[in-house]
């Protein structure tokens, strides 16, 4: 048994003569978030792609549940969600009778359907056609369709993209929920605060090639070559400061006289360390 | 190809669907339009000619005509076309759909409606049959309705938008339909009309009307390939919608 819900070996994809993904590898364990960061264009979208089965990899394995991506057929979506930008509703049907069509299709109860409105708060909506939802309830209808046969491993294409900030909140709760209950996912984005809260670990992907890989944690720490500090003082005055005994002499001072209004470290963010990995902006 | 399995109960869901979608208001008009077409030609030839019987089946043939290209072709291209356009077709590719479940799904419901409009016309036009003169009406209209619905699947997965379905269709539901209908001015159109579904079902009518067998050997295989390859061209384009586009 594969202890990865998905396994990524020496990868790679050509259109005509580009490589849009080159040798690239990563894993995906049981109730893990795993996220491809990188701006548009990075090959994020293609290895969802070449996950769930719409595109076959010019070299390289990759495994989701133990098949290999090239062998997969319709029976893998059974154990699969899958949310792309491309994900269509049936806008002349409610928000319930969408549901219940892909809950035929997916042999799940229809009793399940409610309960799940529910949670993803469009129960009050479940008569409204979905022509009439606003663009962030469709995206959680789409969130709902995806789960709704409850998949191993659910794939998300930029989840967040042009959501309010809001509503983007009340995805990244749903996501840290499903998580929470065992289900493993693949994310891509280039939000780079999305990904370092969500993901247990990422993969910064830039023109096809993985540039980066660990948990945001471990990336960001390795890339915080030159200490900071950033200090506010109760005057207002702010001091950007290096790590040197002197600093912790002057902290301490400062401190001893209850003059610190707010004290940070100042490791580089994922967006940082892309910017100097790449010399790109992730946006 | 490797035959994939069906499963009833996605076939049942998709044929609901899809059924529902044809008594929308997109396409709802093409039936209504065909009853009312059989009608008018019923009015303008029983006008035209004091022999009301014979032109009672050329009324039906046209009728029938209309109908098979207008729902068959043209309502399955445009539904189709719609799903891809607002992306449920993708949808449902990676739902666990495969193409044989689509294509049924999609075919049953406008044959069923097809074929309750063509025994309409059948009644509007005033045309008589016998028992085993509607069996063999009822078998050659399901065989043609299935024929043209998924040849409108073709050009619906073939398009990428409704408009584009209806631009794609419009030549050749007006070939298809005028061939059969001038065959009987050219030798030439009359062979090329005896090669095509519509042309076999316009003769059928014909032949019903004069007590004659509703087709030959060559009709019947004729009707058969047509299906099979249209069949077979849908099946290939609905995978390779869904792999590497």
């Amino acid at each position: 048994m594969n202890q990865h819900y998905i396994s990524i070996r020496h990868l790679s994809k050509k259109f005509n003569k580009d490589f849009v993904l080159k040798d690239v590898n990563a894993d995906l364990a049981k109730g893990e978030i795993l996220g491809f960061l990188g701006p548009s264009g990075a090959g994020k979208t293609t290895t969802i792609k070449i996950l769930t089965g719409q595109l076959r990899p010019t070299s390289g394995d990759a495994e989701v549940l133990g098949i290999p991506c090239d062998r997969i057929d319709e029976t893998i979506y059974e154990q699969i969600g899958i949310v792309t930008d491309v994900s269509g509703v049936y806008e002349r049907m409610s928000v319930y009778d969408n549901l219940k069509y892909f809950a035929r299709l997916l042999n799940v109860p229809l009793k399940e359907i409610d309960p799940l409105l529910k949670r993803i708060r469009l129960y009050e909506h479940r008569k409204k056609p979905a022509s009439k939802l606003s663009k962030g309830q469709i995206q959680r209808l789409i969130l709902a369709r995806a789960i709704l046969h409850n998949p191993k491993v659910l794939f998300l294409d930029e989840p967040t993209s042009g959501l309010d900030p809001t509503t983007a909140l009340e995805v990244h709760k749903m996501l840290m929920e499903l998580k929470d209950e065992g289900m493993s996912i693949f994310l891509t984005t280039h939000n780079m605060e999305e990904a370092t809260k969500l993901c247990d670990h990422v993969a910064l992907l830039n023109e096809g090639v993985i540039v980066e890989y660990g948990s945001p944690e471990e990336i960001c720490l390795k890339y915080n070559t030159v200490k900071k500090y950033r200090v506010q003082l109760t005057d207002g005055s702010k001091h950007l400061l290096k790590q040197s005994t002197q600093t912790a002499e002057k902290i301490a001072s400062w401190m001893g006289s209850g003059q610190i209004e707010t004290l940070h470290s100042c490791e580089p963010t994922l967006e940082n360390v892309f910017l100097e990995v790449t010399g790109r902006e992730l946006q | 190809m490797k035959m994939k399995p069906i499963h009833l109960r996605k076939l049942a869901a998709i044929t609901e669907v899809k059924g529902k979608a044809l008594f929308g208001k997109n396409f709802i008009i093409m039936p209504l339009f065909s009853l009312g077409f059989t009608f008018l030609m019923k009015v303008v030839y029983g006008a035209a000619t004091e022999d009301a019987l014979d032109m009672s089946a050329y009324a039906l043939a046209l009728g029938v005509l209309m109908n098979i290209m207008m729902e068959g072709v043209y309502c399955t291209a445009a539904a189709l076309a719609e799903e891809k356009e607002k992306n449920t077709l993708r949808t449902l590719m990676t739902s666990s759909v495969n193409g044989l479940e689509f294509s049924l799904g999609s075919l049953i419901p406008v044959v069923l409606m097809s074929t309750i409009v063509n025994v309409l016309c059948a009644f509007i036009a005033g045309f008589n049959m016998e028992l085993s003169q509607w069996t063999s009406f009822l078998a050659i209209t399901v065989a043609c309705s299935a024929t043209s619905a998924i040849i409108g699947m073709i050009f619906g997965i073939y398009a990428k938008t409704q408009v584009s379905a209806g631009t794609i269709t419009t030549p050749a539901l007006l070939i298809l339909m005028m061939i059969p209908m001038f065959g009987g001015f050219s030798e030439t159109l009359e062979n090329i009309s005896s090669l095509l579904f519509t042309g076999i079902i316009f003769n059928a009518i014909a032949n019903i009307d004069n007590a004659l067998p509703v087709t030959d050997v060559k009709g019947i295989i004729v009707l058969a390939v047509e299906f099979l390859v249209s069949a077979a061209i849908f099946l290939a384009l609905y995978r390779k919608n869904g792999f590497e586009r």
